[in-house]
């Protein structure tokens, strides 16, 4: 005996049309909610997604990079840069490392007959560009010969060859870096990071104004001097990444009598710190979705219960023909459950159809999936189920001769 | 032989803040299988209320009421319940049809309540709207029938689920002198088909037809049987 839930569900759609302009008032308070949910969560994933194509782009997961620490103020007079000899002392303790690599940049003015670049010139071993997973797109990369012999080459980026060599060919000419001649060897890949534009300029657009000479030949005839400020590695796998960098760690700190003079930063760690960040950042946000639909939810239950009212003798005359307690409490329960599942899918397909939009406002892009689109339409259905329950229970306890008797 | 209905001494006052309103002071009845029974009196004198409890709607204050040699005081909500749905049909004054659905539901709606199959509910449905001579309106809201039709379409209701008792307040009080006529005549026709039929009207004629009449006078019977 009794209305199945479909039947129950039926009734309720077949209320909800019969009402339609109060149904969608009612709803819109749960149709904001479920929007704002979507739309947050989508956000919250986009720049996850974002920050972590960003971190694929400068090397991946694997990285490892060593730079100094600004906030660290010496007490005692610990270096802040490596020497020479104290790079290969760490790069021999770590065997284990995929690749390795010292850094010495500083700015020059790179000249090719009248044309003239600002670039940043930086002194690397052959690793880098397995490091940065950045090839040549001409010529070839430094190789370790050129760091024996700090031989006179270079490696240009895509706007520095654009700057100085227009559509000529780059690769075999000699450029002028810092008074000395330079041949250049190879061309970097043009870096650009799809959907990372930022105004005008792209994410990427930087490296694309940087060059490249073996470190040797930044040592020992441009800046005669071995003050390494960076230092860059690679484990093998995504796994041996945390404990490389403890040892990593452990090591530098050695050298330097425990004092944190370098920041020792590893992809993968900064990557779940970023998660975490980002769920905190959602947690937050969902919150603020949830006091929304709580909103929604009393004014949908308020509405419900000035609904039943008016359908007293509606509800009479079903306790009259034989509906039980239950008949009623379940279908005005269901009713409210339909009502604010309605208004979630209409949030939801707002929601979604708004991404784009918010994401251009906010040059961001917005990536939606099924998880959030699930837990949008539980939400909403659980609003309704919630705060369905008093008036369902109000219309299930009517006394049916005084329901009959209500105009 | 064993009676359907059998009501002792039953009382019913209304509480109105300090105020208590007698409406029943001490009803006794027995209603017989297959009785055509009319209830008669002046306003106020406790017909409806007097329905409203054979209905299974209302309890009195007092006094015992035993349907099929059960006592109803004793049912639990649910047997009440089923007891509206599968051995009463209840015709009211203002019909108290859903006006936003159409009269096939409207009709559907106890049989809904029994957990009754969509097909064989509109099966049912169909046949007695088709005895009612309605099958032509499956479709129509109450609010686009004419008051006589609207009361063939509650009478419908009434016996969609095949009780045993049929009650009727005042089911002419809305109508005019013809489809009054005519509802009548389906309460007779239901009566001779063998169900229990007991009306409250103000209409001496409908009294003539009644096995018997029940007079209320200020929520007491004010004379005995009238064969
Ligand atoms: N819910 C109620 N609250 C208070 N008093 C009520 C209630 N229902 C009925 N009464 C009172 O009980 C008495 C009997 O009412 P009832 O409706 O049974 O009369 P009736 O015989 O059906 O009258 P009518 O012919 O006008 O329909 C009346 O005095 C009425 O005012
Ligand atoms: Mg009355």
């Amino acid at each position: 005996m009794a209305i199945s839930l479909k039947e129950n569900i039926s009734i309720g759609f077949s209320d909800f049309w019969s009402r339609k302009i109060r149904s969608i008032v009612t709803i819109t308070g749960i149709i904001l909610g479920t929007m704002s949910i979507i739309v947050v969560l989508s956000l919250v994933n986009g720049i996850n997604q974002q920050t972590l194509k960003w971190m694929m782009e400068r090397g991946g997961l694997t990285k490892i990079t060593v730079s100094r620490n600004w906030e660290y103020q010496s007490e005692t007079d610990q270096k802040n840069y490596f020497t020479l000899k104290e790079f290969y002392l760490i790069r021999s303790l770590l065997p284990e490392a995929a690749y390795f690599t010292a850094r010495i940049s500083r700015n020059f003015e790179t000249t090719y007959a009248d044309n003239r670049f600002r670039s940043s010139v930086s002194g690397v071993l052959p690793d880098f560009k397995y490091i940065e997973d950045w090839d040549v797109s001409e010529g070839r990369f430094l190789s370790e010969f050129d760091l024996k012999n700090s031989t006179d080459v270079i490696c240009i980026g895509s706007k520095v060859k654009e700057e100085l060599f227009g559509n000529k060919q780059a690769v075999g000419q000699f450029i002028t870096v810092a008074d000395k001649r330079l041949r250049v060897i190879g061309v970097m890949e043009h870096r650009y990071m799809k959907g990372g534009n930022i105004g005008n300029e792209n994410a990427l657009s930087y490296m694309n104004r940087w060059c490249y000479i073996p470190l040797s030949t930044m040592i020992n005839k441009i800046r005669n001097q071995d003050e390494i400020y960076s230092i860059s590695l690679k484990s093998h796998t995504v796994e041996e990444a945390s404990l490389l960098r403890e040892k990593l760690e452990a090591i530098i700190l050695n050298l330097r009598r425990n004092e944190p003079v370098f920041n020792i930063e590893s992809a993968k760690e900064e990557a779940a710190q970023m998660e975490e960040n980002a769920a905190r950042f959602q947690l937050i946000f969902f919150l603020i979705s949830a006091i929304s639909l709580f909103v929604g939810g009393i004014v949908i239950m308020n509405i419900m219960l000035a609904t039943i009212q008016e359908r007293t003798r509606e509800i009479g005359i079903r306790i009259t023909v034989g509906a039980r307690r239950r008949d009623i409490f379940l279908q005005f329960l269901v009713q409210t459950v339909v009502v604010t599942s309605l208004g979630g899918v209409l949030g939801i397909v707002f929601g979604l159809s708004i991404l784009n939009l918010v994401g251009k406002y906010l040059d961001i892009q917005l990536i939606a999936n099924g998880m959030m689109i699930g837990v949008a339409l539980l939400v909403s259905a659980g609003v309704g189920l919630i705060f369905g329950i008093s008036p369902a229970i109000k219309a299930s306890k009517l006394n049916p001769v005084e329901a009959l008797r209500y105009e | 032989m064993e009676k359907l209905i059998l009501i002792n001494n039953i009382t019913k006052e209304y509480k109105m803040g300090k105020i208590t309103v007698p409406a029943l002071n001490g009803i006794d009845l027995e209603i017989a299988a297959g009785d055509f029974i009319a209830i008669m009196g002046p306003s106020g004198s406790g017909k409806s209320t007097l329905m409203h409890i054979l209905g299974c709607l209302d309890t009195p204050t007092s006094g015992d009421y035993i349907l099929n040699s059960e006592k109803v005081s004793a049912m639990k909500r649910n047997k009440l319940a089923a007891i509206r749905n599968r051995e009463i049909g209840f015709v009211f004054q203002t019909f108290n049809l859903l006006p936003h659905l159409n009269i096939q539901k409207n009709v559907e709606l106890p049989l809904m309540y029994s957990g009754l199959g969509k097909k064989q509910r509109i099966r049912q449905a169909r046949k007695v709207l088709d005895e009612v001579g309605l099958s032509d309106r499956l479709r129509h809201k109450p609010s686009e029938l004419s008051g006589g039709q609207r009361q063939r379409v509650a009478i419908a209701r009434a016996i969609v689920n095949e009780p045993a008792i049929i009650l009727a307040d005042e089911p002419t009080g809305n109508l005019d002198t013809t489809s009054g006529n005519d509802i009548l005549g389906i309460f007779s026709e239901l009566h001779s088909q063998g169900h229990t039929i007991i009306i409250v009207t103000h209409d001496k004629a409908v009294a003539d037809r009644a096995d018997k009449v029940i007079s209320l006078v200020d929520g007491l019977i004010s004379n005995g049987n009238i064969s």
